[in-house]
């Protein structure tokens, strides 16, 4: 298991989480001038081999089942294959899809918001499987309801493809967390309720994240709240001590 | 005889009598010596009867590079649970953005990761020609390929020093300032500043270059392959540091990509995700290089790929100088209504004096959309996402920083580890609080 260093009573707990085979003979440091470089080092006596899976070639452009890369980006947005695969397996997802700067947008339904982001997950045939942001919009002064968006950056680490889901819920509506379908999300949930109070259902600790646990003055980012906050602050050096100078082009203070 | 303190030799030798070591001389016997209260049994380690302590580390500690506060439980020495707390440099910047014009929130985002400012510079610049729909001529992209990488250099020096720091090799810091201090010098004849450098614009650059940078730059290249060696002879082959940070901090590839990581933390667990070759922007797709990858997931394999990017950092910046060297094409897309108009003539001519000071006053309405741009920064996967009301501000302004969801794998990591390795956890994964807060 150890190369006998003063890792031993390190390697071995209970989870098998710490604990690397790093023996003499296989350890690239033991040979100087190696260059480290490679597109897929993964061997079949690694033990984490099967994390090579997700290092993949690209799709070719066009798929024999008419799935190719290239329909992410068609006009028709119809032929995008996660609307495609909303509808067959989810059929009342999908609320809108717009296309802006060659980026593609679903709106989906508030409730199947986690059931959507599950299957976009899990089909293989857009397999967005990398969740890259969490976060929210306001959209107080666009629109009247719903009041939020809630924006979740989906990418496909094979495919090369991002996809943008967005739900809307109003001020004190809940929305079913990512959390079970990605640990990243937990932090990014936490900053969306911080910022917009927007509660997630099933998150395992949702608080506050960037403000103090005792914040009493409301989430910021929303748009009624005022930039400087809520709370009445001193103005200090409103008198001035030193008299103004007189310019000669003027005649007044500068 | 009095003393100049004011006590006098015999209040020493009462002292002395009254201790409970004895007198000088003294043979002190069993009965006599005194017993210390320190007793510890392991049924009951602690007053309450636990077995497990808290440990509050931070938020003014050295080794977690800014203020964070990280809750420990600890079993011995072991690390039952951790908690990592943040938002202690919260600024705000992301509400900052909604009240400012487009092209004033340039300064802002130097300020969210302070070690790496083009960087941040260009991921914005970015998403607003995308908003706009504009694109910088090529040559403004290869200088800006060329600050991204020497950016991304200088992080990873900072990275590389820090890092080293805490595990205990202090030389290594010295060196790697030495450095850092060369590419700042190259900043500094860039655009004046050295840290926070607002130093992209959009649309390109305004102003002409400085002359001597080229040869400045080409000095790096030429003198940075030679120092990086001798970090490699301090640091990859040394026993303490293999024993430091091999096996520690292991994340494998489903874990790595179930917590969303990027950057380095990626790629060290073996995941081939780089946004240059993925999504590649400005004209990293005319460039040779490759992405790195690590075996185990451990902090030794992304103490590898961080070395190795800076080796292909500088085959970049080689690449991208040999094509821009001899170019003498303009650096801004003047044509463009979002561009700020020439600084030329503005203090000649009152038209070119009025538009100049207009666009800077009013800024300019971008169509009404969103976009999203991400860069790989040092750290990971920055990403913009700006959505516009068709105002001269954004109506929303979000930084997806790399370092706030690579930090969300630091209790996963610190599970089952050692109190001493917690230093080497916060560090592997490259952290700014000022990026990471906001």
């Amino acid at each position: 298991m150890s190369d006998g260093t003063s890792r031993d009573t390190h390697n071995q707990n209970q989870d098998g989480t710490i604990g690397a085979d790093h023996s003499p003979e296989t350890t690239r440091a033991n040979r100087p001038g190696e260059t480290y470089v490679g597109s897929s080092p993964a061997t079949d006596t690694d033990q984490r081999s099967e994390g090579a899976a997700h290092v993949q070639e690209l799709k070719p452009e066009t798929d024999d089942a008419g799935w190719g890369r290239d329909l992410f980006f068609a006009e028709d947005l119809q032929q995008h294959p996660a609307v495609r695969v909303l509808n067959e397996q989810l059929p009342d997802a999908i609320l809108d899809v717009i296309r802006f700067r060659n980026e593609t947008t679903i709106h989906v339904r508030p409730e199947l918001y986690r059931e959507a982001c599950r299957v976009l997950r899990d089909d293989q045939r857009v397999e967005l499987n990398f969740l890259t942001d969490v976060t929210a919009v306001d959209m107080l002064r666009l629109r009247t309801s719903p009041r939020f968006d809630v924006v979740a950056m989906l990418y496909s680490l094979r495919n090369r493809v991002r996809l943008r889901i967005k739900a809307g819920v109003n001020d004190g509506q809940s929305l079913p967390s990512l959390v079970p379908l990605w640990n990243g999300a937990n932090w990014l949930e936490r900053e969306v309720y911080d910022m917009f109070g927007i509660i997630f259902e099933g998150h395992p600790n949702l608080t506050r994240i960037l403000l103090p646990d005792d914040w009493d003055e409301g989430h910021p980012l929303r748009k009624d709240y005022p930039v400087r906050g809520w709370k009445e602050f001193p103005v200090y050096n409103t008198e001035r001590t030193v008299p103004r100078l007189r310019t000669r082009w003027t005649g007044r203070g500068v | 005889m009095a003393s100049a303190t004011g006590r006098s030799a015999s209040d020493d030798i009462k002292a002395i009598e009254s201790s409970p070591y004895g007198k000088p001389g003294e043979v002190i016997s069993e009965t006599t010596a005194p017993t210390g209260t320190l007793s510890i049994t392991d049924e009951e380690i602690l007053p309450s009867g636990e077995r497990t302590m808290t440990l509050n580390m931070g938020p003014q500690h050295p080794s977690t590079h800014g203020v964070m506060r990280v809750l420990l439980k600890l079993d011995g020495e072991m690390i039952v649970e951790c908690d990592p707390v943040i938002g202690y440099l919260h600024r705000g910047t992301e509400k900052l953005g909604e009240i400012k014009r487009y092209a004033q929130i340039t300064p802002w985002t130097d300020r969210t990761d302070y070690v790496s400012a083009p960087l941040n510079n260009l991921g914005y610049v970015l998403a607003v020609e995308k908003l706009c729909g504009i694109e910088a001529p090529e040559r403004a992209q290869y200088w800006r390929v060329i600050m991204g990488e020497l950016a991304r250099i200088a992080s990873h020096l900072v990275w590389l020093g820090t890092h080293a720091l805490d595990i205990g090799a202090l030389s290594m810091s010295l060196y790697c300032f030495r450095e850092r201090e060369i590419i700042l010098d190259i900043f500094e004849t860039f655009c004046g500043a050295r840290l926070t450098t607002n130093m992209m614009e959009i649309g390109g650059f305004s102003r002409p270059l400085p002359d001597g940078l080229v040869e400045q730059v080409r000095n790096f290249v030429r003198i940075f392959p030679e120092r990086q060696k001798e970090y490699d002879a301090l640091l990859t082959a040394n026993p303490i540091w293999m024993a430091r940070t091999k096996g520690v901090g292991i994340i494998s590839p489903e874990a790595a990509i179930s917590y969303s990581l990027t950057g380095a933390c990626l790629r060290g667990s073996g995941i081939n995700y780089d946004v240059r070759k993925a999504e590649p922007y400005l004209v990293y797709d005319r460039l040779d290089f490759e992405v790195p990858l690590g075996e185990h997931g451990d902090t030794f394999d992304r103490y590898l790929v961080r070395m190795e990017e800076m080796r292909q950092s500088i085959r970049i910046i080689d690449q991208a100088l040999n094509h821009v060297e001899k170019m003498d094409t303009p650096l801004m897309a003047w044509d463009s209504p979002y561009v700020i108009p020439p600084h030329k003539g503005t203090m000649t001519t009152a038209e070119d004096m009025q538009r100049h000071f207009i666009w800077t006053i009013k800024g300019f309405n971008p169509p009404v959309g969103e976009v999203w741009q991400s860069i790989e920064q040092s750290k990971g996967e920055l990403g913009y996402y700006i959505v516009s009301d068709g105002g001269p501000m954004p109506y929303r302004f979000r930084i997806r920083t790399p370092d706030f969801v690579n930090l969300q794998v630091l209790p996963h990591m610190a599970q089952g580890a050692m109190l001493a390795d917690a230093v080497a956890l916060i560090g592997t994964i490259d952290i700014v609080l000022g990026s990471v807060d906001r």
